[in-house]
């Protein structure tokens, strides 16, 4: 029996060595695992029949006895794994804490009912371990559907969803759907915030006198913010300031992303009458340039005088910029539109002009959202921008608003106004920066009265992608990996030695 | 309680008396430190060759997703690993019971006041002591390492907690085969053929319906102890490796029963 059982392992052992070898259980593999299961199932059958022979009714019971608490042991065992199955209890002992889902995706998720997640993968993808887990917290956030495919078996399917590649997430919520090929957080977020399908109001562009460009997708341009507005149900459409006489009524709010040159008068006017009818307005506005706009706000208690903002606490910028042109601001404003941006939420503002706030009228509410730190100083120098230079004596220091925001009620009616000195921390370059994405949609979602929906969006999880030294490596290698090995063989050796010679 | 004390002493000096425990302990040990380290050198020679200033440095987003210290150095690390365990658990175990039965000791235990139940606890008890020790000794250069870089020891935690349960797993398999055999080769033997058999079951899914393969999917070992290399540590999986070792544990007192009867 002990030799029938013996080639019965060796065989499936074989058998199985070729198929982890080559990926595919050849003739070999079969012909090694069926000698294997026939010599298996003959020792079986040997022992089987030696019980049943040899055995009397004690043994019999003993036998089952001892066949019951196996299968008591099995029960109790797949009862627990269950059990535990269903608790979903598990600990994320990541370094990034990578599957801990940001609040604000878990309450969005809560949000959508009836949500079917379906993974496409290619099985040999190491990415797709990662997605599952993050699919799999998904879906216990949402309590919807979980499925998987691999892409190779469901051309259907691939077609339907215009999938392209493994390691791909389709969110389906009744009829509609979004494809993430990079899921992680953010992304998802998008997608499920384009599946809820939310109509937040109509936004008007400023176009024609060189402002930003939201279909530009460098980085120059302005199509990362275009994307994150209609993302959030955000109807945009374009003005041009040249031909506008009038604010259509449709529109709830218009947006101005830094214009270059003067807007006319007839389009100031309309702009007027729009704010007056209780119309917001986003103003992203530049130093150096006078495009009319500075007027508009100012009376509105907004004085943006052609300054520049020099922070000599954010040092040089991204690329080099001179010293302190860049203001990296964390300091806020308790303010619906500031919600959950604090020291450790900074923004980044290439470039910025100050703020100088006073109400016109005394129920008004103006709020500097967003300020540089208190080491700051205004410079009327446009040349700074470009290149360092020593700073002036005697230099009024103190917090410079570069965002800030009005509620003004007249008549009955609420305008609001969201501006900031800046517009290239909105642009492409720029608006994945730190948590200025957060800043201006916020701002945006404010202007427009839409409190509820001022989150702070989940941002991307680096990966651990630096590299750890290899002579730190080596040294422990030397002091721990191979002492350590080294020691239990010496003690293994001498306790050998020891017990030969006794 | 006396006999039973005695019982876990005897087991404890015959495993930690025999140069074989050393030996193993060691190999596993300098398997897990030359691997480790192999695969953080050439983690860091990608990373450098990304880094270059052909590719464009550190800062312009060039290296790829899936040069992380995980996906290059955790899942690799822990693959092999848990394969070396697979080979290495079995020869610890081959001996815990059949070689009682072909000395014929196993008589002498159970004349002893110590029920089967609480002779197979003891010995499964001691080797599960053995693989923690054994996890353990691998862990320290790893966790140095990576503790030395300036990054948390979590993660690697989580590898390792993994690979200990994928350890007392094949453990268990291991004691459950030597329980049913006086031969020690035939016990290592059917240990690891019964180890790959539950490794993974890829091999049979193309003969079976999807719903049989999920059922296999979630007996298999590989997928269980897998997750932890992610950073995961779920009580299912947990569950999972404790159940394996109940029901190994069961296994081996019906073996007591089918040798009273003089049957096995």
């Amino acid at each position: 029996m002990s030799a029938l059982t013996w080639i019965g392992c060796v065989a499936i052992l074989f058998g199985l060595i070729s198929f982890y070898a080559t990926n595919h259980l050849g003739a070999f593999g079969i012909a090694n695992l069926a000698l294997g299961g026939v010599a298996l199932l003959l020792a079986l059958g040997l022992a089987v029949r030696r019980i049943g022979r040899g055995a009397g009714p004690y043994a019999r019971s003993a036998i089952a006895r001892g066949v019951a608490g196996v299968a008591v042991a099995l029960a109790l065992g797949v009862a627990c794994e269950r059990a535990a199955h269903g608790s979903g209890i598990r600990w994320d002992w990541t370094f990034e804490r990578r599957y801990e889902l940001a609040p604000q995706l878990a309450d969005l998720l809560r949000e959508l009912p009836g949500l079917k997640i379906t993974l496409f993968y290619d099985p040999l993808d190491p990415r797709i371990r990662r997605t599952r887990l993050l699919a799999q917290e998904l879906v216990r956030a949402s309590g919807g559907q979980y499925a998987e495919y691999d892409i190779e078996k469901v051309p259907e399917e691939i077609d339907v969803y215009a999938v392209d590649s493994s390691n791909t997430l389709v969110l389906e919520l009744g009829n509609d759907f979004q494809v993430v090929e990079r899921p992680l957080e953010g992304a998802l977020f998008e997608a499920l915030y384009r599946l809820r399908a939310v109509e937040a109001g109509v936004i008007g562009i400023l176009r024609g006198e060189g402002e930003g460009d939201p279909e530009r997708e460098t980085e120059l341009g302005f199509g990362g913010l275009a994307a994150a507005l209609a993302t959030e149900g955000y109807e945009l459409r374009s003005f041009v300031t040249l031909s506008m006489r009038d604010v259509p009524e449709e529109i709830d709010a218009i947006l101005a992303i830094g214009p270059q040159r003067p807007i006319g008068e007839r389009a100031q006017a309309a702009l007027r009458r729009f704010l007056a009818r209780g119309g917001a307005l986003i103003a992203l506005l530049e130093p150096g340039v006078e495009s009319g706009l500075e007027d508009l706000l100012a009376e509105w208690g907004m004085t943006t005088p052609d300054e520049l903002v020099i922070d000599p606490a954010s040092g040089e910028g991204l690329d080099s910029e001179p010293e302190g042109v860049c203001p990296l601001v964390y300091n806020y404003e308790t303010h619906n539109a500031t919600r959950g941006l604090d020291r450790n939420r900074m923004t980044f503002f290439c470039g910025a002009r100050p703020f100088d706030l006073s109400k016109p009228q005394v129920d008004d509410e103006l709020t500097a959202l967003a300020l540089s730190s208190p080491k700051a100083w205004r410079s009327d120098d446009p040349k700074r921008l470009k290149q360092t230079s020593a700073e002036p004596e005697g230099v009024a220091r103190g917090y410079q608003p570069i965002a800030v925001s009005g509620r003004y009620l007249r008549d009955g009616v609420e305008t609001r106004i969201f501006a900031v000195g800046d517009s290239d921390f909105a642009s492409n370059r720029y608006l994945r920066s730190l948590y200025n994405l957060d800043l201006v949609m916020n701002g945006v979602h404010w202007a427009l009265a839409r409190e509820p929906q001022i989150v702070l969006r989940p941002k991307v999880r680096d990966t651990v992608q630096f590299p750890l030294p290899v002579q730190d490596s080596l040294q422990m290698l030397y002091g721990v990996g191979l002492l350590l090995p080294e020691l239990l063989l010496i003690a293994g050796g001498v306790l050998w030695l020891r017990q030969r010679s006794a | 309680m006396t006999a039973l004390r005695a019982l876990l002493r005897k087991e404890l000096a015959s495993l930690f008396g025999s140069p074989t425990a050393y030996v193993t302990l060691m190999l596993v040990a300098l398997v897990t430190a030359l691997i480790f380290f192999d695969h953080l050198r050439l983690y860091n020679q990608i990373l450098f060759v990304y880094a270059s200033s052909s590719m464009g440095g550190f800062d312009t987003d060039v290296i790829p997703d899936y040069v992380n210290l995980w996906d290059s150095v955790f899942f690799p690390v822990m693959e092999t690993l848990g394969l070396t365990l697979i080979g290495a658990v079995p020869l610890l175990t081959m001996r815990a019971f059949s070689e009682e039965r072909a000395r014929g000791t196993d008589e002498l235990l159970i004349s002893t006041s110590l029920s089967p139940g609480q002779i197979v606890i003891a010995k499964f008890a001691i080797v599960f002591l053995f693989v923690l020790a054994m996890m353990a000794a691998s862990f320290v250069y790893p966790a140095s390492a990576i503790e030395r870089g300036g990054l948390g020891a979590q993660h690697l935690a989580a590898v390792f907690l993994g690979l200990t349960l994928h350890g007392i797993g094949v453990a268990s398999i291991g004691l459950a085969c030597s329980a049913f055999t006086s031969s020690q080769l035939v016990a290592a033997a059917a240990g690891w053929a019964v180890a790959f058999v539950l490794w993974d079951f890829g091999w049979i899914e193309p003969f079976v319906s999807e719903r049989t393969a999920n059922v296999l999917d979630a007996l298999a070992l590989h997928p269980r102890y897998g997750s932890f290399s992610e950073g995961v540590v779920s009580l299912e999986n947990i569950a999972y490796f404790g159940a394996l070792a109940l029901v190994c544990m069961a296994l081996a007192r019906l073996s007591f029963d089918l040798r009273r009867v003089g049957s096995a």
